[in-house]
Order: structure tokens, then sequence, then C-alpha cells
């Protein structure tokens, strides 16, 4: 530990200014309150403050991004943003420096976000310990009042006299290289500094009346309590303030912000939060979270339980943010689990320390945000609102995927949409989708023709297990546009027909004009090997229709199985799924014996955004194609 | 061809078509990918030959939707912009008094000369294919919608409320400050605009599509307010959306 006086540490802190090497953000006054912004001078920082407004976070993940900027003239190219410049953060509190390793966990898993890391290997974090604590801090219960890691240097204050602990090689340069008159502390010091971290671990004016180790079993019990939810959320404006000043949230939207050239622009990403209305909304209108009482229970299931589960520690620091931005006072974690506990403590409900989960998180490799380049070369409008699209990647690689996984198409201008892969892996050199036409995207891409250029990112998502499906009796069953996803591994099963059991496809939609790959549905009908029903909710007078009429569900008694030896294959719209189940489940088809394939919000594909959580699970990264044994007790599933 | 647009306006100031008037460097660029046949603020030609119509103004009298649906059926494509053409604006705040004596006031002697009625957006008349809110309008909006449109893309209008703005621009809550905001309710897409200069949100953008009407009122009260107060704060510009609700 060192020490350095008030003087020279003023000194020390414009001569960083002063050095063009770097940018120094520090804490400043904002009005009343407090917020991280550029310093001038070493006078300007508040190392006093209680709270900022917003955590740093945003020099890491800012609240606007360029991901990257797009030239359509003359063919396509496109720019990353420029390296982060060096950057020194000067004042951050302990719980903000536990919250940003929460971020670079969130951040590296499965895969590593470049713009994250670029900027946070290029910055020196300065902390400070608390010396006055915000009325809605209750970081000491969540063990983060304090810290002893996760910074370059950490200052105490004592008195006329900084003590600062060196955490990093880097920490201890910035402070030989800037500071003058810097001493070994003296016994005396360090002993202080130890007290005044004991104090701060009891200076908060909230109060937890059990151990928040119990938060992840109390929020297990409580799921379920509709009651509990709606009234606790009955004032909720869904304005998004708690999440938005939160320091461990990370959702975030990706949008085109095309100039007015309209030829050039840029893809962004935004801050975006799970309290708002539209996050869990699909273009098809489906909003898979919409009211506010399941919104705001995601939000302290996210918190307490599914990033728990995730990464083993409670995603939550203690900062108090979220409570004092809430208007209607209902976003305190202190209060609502208060009353969680102690409505469970009245019903005489027991609530034990959840187990640590086994946490082991992979990196592999980058996101990359940038599309690849490919082109539309074959057309052919299926109904009125589906289009069948055959892309080739400009580079001549195959896509390389496996059936079930989707792609995420770019129209640059417009946007980016998740879009299931409708052929089979076996096909070569190209691959091909069925595009409904629902938002912004869809809509373009069906205006667009053959040699347009569209950014494909992907694939995506886990697929169908192929090995384990080998050998096995295959039923499909699909609905309407769910045919799309399933035709990859159709065809790629008739493509090996051999190493396949008996396969039934099953397959309805609205009316006969609705009817997808009509002219293989024709051809199936007259293979020996492949039995096929289909199915219209109602024919019009005057249309030729030899299948049945009815919804999916009237097929399932059309054909035989022996249950236990079938794997049933299911995708369709939401509103399907328990219907076909429930009947399979009547036919005694084992649970385990029944795969899905989910549509949910997917922007980023790779389980950093948020959109297309269900409970715990990520659709993009853990699905779509999911084992119903596996999600049948995942409420928001089905 | 650059697709042919034209402004009009009704019951308004006119300060949203100054907004694009005042474009300055972007109106090149504007001028770049469209053309523009009628702007009564700019020019003195006129065409009834257009693609787009951009509609400033509230409906207030009959005599208003013979004119809007004429331009209704003349354009292919109608955006309503500012507070009075997208939600009533504070035209609709005479809804809530006699019609008869608010002419009164205005025309004295001369008030059966002119004729009246509840004021409305305008899509309480014709379809509207487009919307860009606010009093006066934001230009960076402006210049999005108009983007979206030429792109064949649906404007990106925010269903949150102005609040997401106000802590992403990392505002000081005008509530923390002593005074009273209806930004929770308020559509977002201003950039929070008001309050990032230092007062608070009047509710110019309307309602958002669905607002927690009663807690934004109590929240008023819990601050300070009487309930009078609250509800003012509400009418201001929320009148003909409530009205509807």
């Amino acid at each position: 530990m060192r020490i350095l006086s008030k003087e020279d540490f003023a000194d020390f802190v414009n001569a960083l200014i002063k050095d063009d090497a770097w940018d120094v953000i520090g804490v400043k006054a904002k009005g009343d309150k407090f917020a991280f912004g550029p310093l001038e001078s070493a006078g300007e920082l508040r190392l006093d403050y209680d709270v900022t407004l917003l955590p740093p976070k945003k020099y890491f993940f800012p609240q606007r991004e360029t991901l990257f900027t797009y030239n359509l003239a003359g063919g396509f190219s496109a720019k990353n943003p420029a390296e982060a410049k060096p950057t020194v953060i000067l004042g951050v509190h302990p719980y903000d420096i536990i919250a940003l390793f929460h971020m670079d966990e969130i951040f590296r898993e499965t895969k590593s976000d470049p713009y994250y890391f670029d900027k946070r290997k290029s910055s020196i974090i300065i902390g400070v310990n608390i010396q006055k604590m915000s009325k809605w801090n209750f970081s000491p219960f969540m063990g983060c009042a304090t810290v002893d890691y996760g910074y370059d240097l950490m200052l105490t204050d004592l008195g006329n006299r900084y003590a600062i602990s060196v955490g990093s090689q880097k920490g201890g340069e910035l402070l030989s290289k800037y500071a003058k008159n810097v001493t070994e502390a003296l016994a005396r010091d360090i002993q202080l500094v130890g007290q005044k971290k004991r104090e701060i671990v009891n200076m908060s004016q909230q109060k937890f009346d059990f151990s928040p180790e119990l938060i992840p079993e109390l929020l297990k019990k409580t799921y379920e309590e509709s009651d509990f939810w709606e009234r606790h959320s009955e004032k909720c404006l869904a304005c998004g303030s708690c999440v938005l000043v939160c320091p461990t949230c990370y959702c975030f939207d990706v949008k085109d912000d095309p100039d007015l050239s309209l030829n050039q622009g840029e893809r962004i990403r935004t801050w975006d939060g799970c309290l708002l209305e539209d996050f869990a909304k699909v273009a098809s209108g489906e909003n898979f979270r919409a009211t506010r009482p399941t919104r705001y229970r995601h939000r302290y299931f996210k918190k307490g339980k599914y990033l728990f589960d995730r990464f083993g520690f409670i995603s939550c620091v203690g900062c108090g943010r979220c409570s004092s931005n809430c208007l209607p006072d209902i976003a305190n974690p202190v209060n609502l689990f208060n009353d969680m506990y102690r409505e469970h403590a009245h019903n005489g409900v027991q609530v034990a320390v959840a187990e640590s989960p086994k946490v082991s998180i992979q990196t592999e490799g980058n996101i990359d945000y940038v599309p690849n380049l490919a082109t539309i070369i074959k057309k052919e409008q299926m109904t009125t609102n589906e289009m069948f699209l055959e892309i080739k990647l400009d580079d001549g690689s195959d896509l390389g995927h496996k059936p079930g996984q989707f792609v995420e198409v770019s129209v640059f201008g417009v946007g980016e949409a998740p879009i299931s892969l409708s052929s089979p892996p076996t096909k070569r050199g190209s691959f091909e989708i069925c595009v409904r036409k629902l938002g912004n995207v869809t809509t373009k891409l069906h205006m667009l023709k053959v040699g347009d250029r569209v950014g494909i990112r992907g694939p995506f998502g886990n697929g169908f297990d192929l090995d384990f499906l080998k050998g096995k009796n295959l039923l499909f069953v699909a609905g309407g546009l769910g045919i799309a996803p399933l035709r990859s591994l159709f065809n790629y099963v008739l493509d090996n027909r051999k190493d396949f059991g008996h396969v039934s496809l099953l397959y309805g939609c609205k009316e006969p004009r609705e009817l997808l790959f009509k002219d293989e549905m024709v051809a199936l009908q007259s293979r020996p090997d492949v039995e096929f029903k289909s199915a219209v909710n109602w024919c019009p007078d005057g249309e030729a229709w030899t299948g049945s009429i009815g919804v999916i569900t009237t097929l399932i008694p059309q054909v035989s199985f022996d249950p236990d030896n079938i794997y049933a294959i299911i995708c369709g719209p939401p509103v399907m799924y328990k219907y076909v189940i429930g009947d399979l489940k009547a036919r005694k088809v084992p649970d385990d014996h029944i795969i899905v394939s989910l549509e949910r919000r997917m922007k980023c594909g790779v389980g950093k955004c948020g959109h297309c959580q269900i409970n715990e699970i990520y659709v993009c990264k853990d699905g779509p194609v999911f084992n119903y044994s596996k999600i049948k007790g995942v409420p928001e599933a089905l | 061809m650059k697709p042919k647009v034209a402004f009009f306006d009704f019951a308004g100031c006119e300060g949203d078509q100054l907004q694009v008037a005042n474009l300055e460097e972007e109106l090149l660029a504007l001028l770049g990918q469209v053309e523009v046949v009628s702007f009564r603020e700019v020019m003195k030609e006129q065409s009834d030959d257009y693609d787009i119509a951009f509609v400033e103004g509230s409906c207030t009298r009959l005599q208003d939707e013979e004119r809007l649906k004429q331009i209704r059926s003349n354009a292919k494509i109608v955006v309503a912009i500012g507070s009075c053409a997208t939600i009533g604006g504070i035209n609709s705040l005479r809804n809530y008094k006699d019609l008869d004596q608010v002419r009164k006031t205005v025309y004295g002697e001369q008030a059966k000369l002119f004729d009246t009625y509840a004021a409305r957006p305008i899509d309480a008349v014709v379809k509207v294919d487009a919307y860009v809110h606010g009093c006066p309008i934001n230009q960076k909006e402006f210049l999005q919608v108009v983007k979206s449109l030429l792109m064949g893309k649906r404007p990106d209008i925010p269903t949150y409320p102005v609040c997401v703005e106000c802590k992403k621009n990392e505002n000081v809550c005008a509530f923390e400050r002593g005074e009273f905001c209806v930004g929770p309710v308020t559509r977002a897409g201003c950039d929070s605009c008001c309050v990032n200069e230092g007062t608070v949100c009047w509710g110019c953008r309307g309602l958002v599509d669905n607002p927690n009407e009663n807690s934004q009122k109590e929240i008023l009260i819990k601050y300070g307010l009487t309930v009078d107060d609250a509800i003012g704060k509400f009418k201001m510009y929320f009148g003909w959306q409530e009205a509807k609700r």
C-alpha cells in the first residue's frame, strides 16, 4: 500500500489529464447528483460522491454503439469502429467494480464480445472506497461494499492523504509515471484502511431480513404466485428505469441507421430493457412477455436466479440505483425480497440456500457482427406471404449448417432478422430459406430480386441432433410456416433415407393456397418410403383439396406408431404445441421422445442481447431445438 | 424518379413545417431524395400531384374533413407531423370546455360565423400511414421517418416512455429536482430533449400504447401536485387520447 498526499494526488490527476495518451474520466457533480464524465481538472473530481446516475459500464458498453459502418456504393464494404483510446476511469466504487466483473463473464460466455473487451482492455480502473453511502445502497448485504480485486488502483481517503492499493502492474506503472512523492504506507495507515473498510460494511440504511444467499431458492418458490407479482407490479410504469440504470444489465437492441444517401450507414446497438413492452415481441405480433407482472418478475428472476444458475453469482451488487430511480417505489430489491421472505415464513415454507451451480464458462472465439455477403440466386413466390429464396455466399463457401439452425439475414439499411434454414446440409454450394412477409426485413426481402445482395450471419443455434436421430422412426408435425425449419431435417432424412426408420410427415395449414413447398408435398404422396398426411383448417368452395379438413391434430389419429419407438419432431405457431403434445402424450409417447423447435425474438444470435430468453434459456444458443422433457418444466417455453 | 412530396396544414402553428424548412445542411440531402411540389411556407408553386403528403395541424371543423380526405385520395402515403396532427395536440384542450363558449371567447360577436367541433388528430378522419410526433417535431426523427418511407420500411417509433431516453442521457430525474413530469407515460423518440435542457416532459408526443395512468397520477400527487393539477398535466396534450380510452 502507498500513500499520496491530497495535493500530490491532485497533481497526479492533472498530469494524467495533461497527457493526450489518455482519456481521463472521473466522477463529477451533476445538479445535486453525480455522474462519470471527462475530467478537465482534478478540481472537478468528487470522490466523496454517494452514487453516480449511471454506472461506469457506459464506457465499455455505451448507450449507443456502432458495430460497423457500411457502404453499398460499388458493392459492399463494412468497417469496424476504430480501436478504443486508452482511458483512465477515476473514482469507481467497489460495487461497480464487481458489476464490471459480472459483465465480463456475461460478455465472454460462448462468444466473446470484442467491442466490450477492446474498451475493457484499454482502460485503467482507479477505484475509491465508499465515503458516503446512498440511502438506497445495500451493497454490504450483497458482499459488494468493498473489493479486493478488479481494480488497477484503489484509493481510501485518510483525511489529508489517500492510501492507494495497487491491484495491477498497469496501476503501479501509472502511479510511478505520473505521481510524485509516493511513499510506502506505515502500519498505522494500513490499519486505518482496514478500519474504514469495516465501517463501510455497516453504513447501509437498507436491511435484509434474511440472508441474500436464499434469494435463488426463494424466487424458485415464488414463480407461480401470480398474485404476488401482480400486487408488486401494479404501479409499474414499464418505463425501464430500473434496468437502464443497472450496472449489470446488458440487454441490447440492434438497428440500422442509414444516412440520407440511403447507400451508407451504420449498424448500431443500443441499450434495451426487459421491462419494456416490446422486448419479447416478434414480427408476427406475438409478444412472449406481454404483461407488466411477467416482465417485472423476469427482471428479478434474471438477477436472482437465471444468472445465478448460469454463472454462480446473484447479478445484483446492491448499488440501489434501481430503487432510487423507480418513481412508484416498487423496484427496491430489498423490499421485494423481504416481502417474499415474510410471506413464505408466514406460510411456514422453508427456504434453503441454493446449491452452488456447476459453472463452466467457455469462450469459443469472438462474435462477428459484420455479416458475410451473399447473393440471391433463386426466388420463388410460394404463397401471397411466403417467398422461397436460394442464397449463395459470395466467397463460395458452404454455410456448413445443421438442420434446425437459423441465420441472421441482413438487408443493409433496414436491419437483420433471424430466419430458419430450410435446406439440408446435404445441399452444397447454396442454402434455402422460406420468408414470411411480416416485419421490415422480411418485407424488404420479398422485394429483392435475383442477383441482389444480402448479409448473412450464422448459422446459429443447436440444430437437430442427427447422430441421435439416426436409425429412429420419425414423426414430423409441421404447422404453417413450421414446415420451413423442419424441411431442413426432413430433406436430410430423405437424402439419407436408409439411415432412418419409418418416416411420417403431418402437415397442416389454414387453407390450400397457403400450402408451402407444394410440389415437394405432391411428390411425397407417391413415395412408398414416407407416410404423408396433410390438413387445412378450411377449404374454400371450388378449390381442390384431397387431404383432411381440420386443425393439425386431426392428423394424429390417422397414423399408427409404437409410442416407445418413435420420435416426434414438432414446429409450428406458438398456439399449436400444447395441443399436439397433448395428443401425442395421450398416445403414450414419452416426453423425451418429443422434440420441438421454438420461435423467439433472436437479435444477436449468440446469447447476449436477452430478447429470446425463455426463463433461464437462450433460444438462440440453447435452442431453437429442444427435447420436450427438458423444457416441459420451463413455464415460458410453451 | 424521386417521389413527390407536399406539405399541408390544418389548425396548428406551422412550427413543424418550420422545423423542416430549418433543416439546413440536411435539406439539400433531403432534396436529393424527394421533389417538393407544395410547401406553402417556403415556396409559391403548388401541385395536386404528389406521392407523400405531410400534414400538420388538427381537424377542428367539419370543412377540414373534406380537404383532408382530398389530400388522402391524392397521396399514396399520408404522414401526420406534429402533435396537433398526431394526437390532437393542445388544440384538444378546448374539448374540455363548452365549444360555444370557446367560440364566443375567441370570436366575440362574430362567433356564429365560425364553425367548430372537438379538435382531433387527422387519423380520426383519414387513414394515416406514419407519424412524426412532437411539438414541434424533432428534425432527426423527421428525417428518420422520411428515410424509412423511402426504403419501404415501417418507421421505428418507440413504444416505450421518455424515461428510457432520460436514463440513457443520464438526466437528473425532474421529480428529484422538485418538478413534475409526464415522461413516464409519454412516448419516447424525442431523445428526452426537454429534460436534457433542464425542464420537464409535457407529453407532446402523446401517451404510450399502454400507459399506467393511475400510477403516473399517483406519483404526481405523491410528489406534491394537487389532484386537479395532476389531471391538468394530462389534459395538456393527452386530451383526445384520454377521451378515446
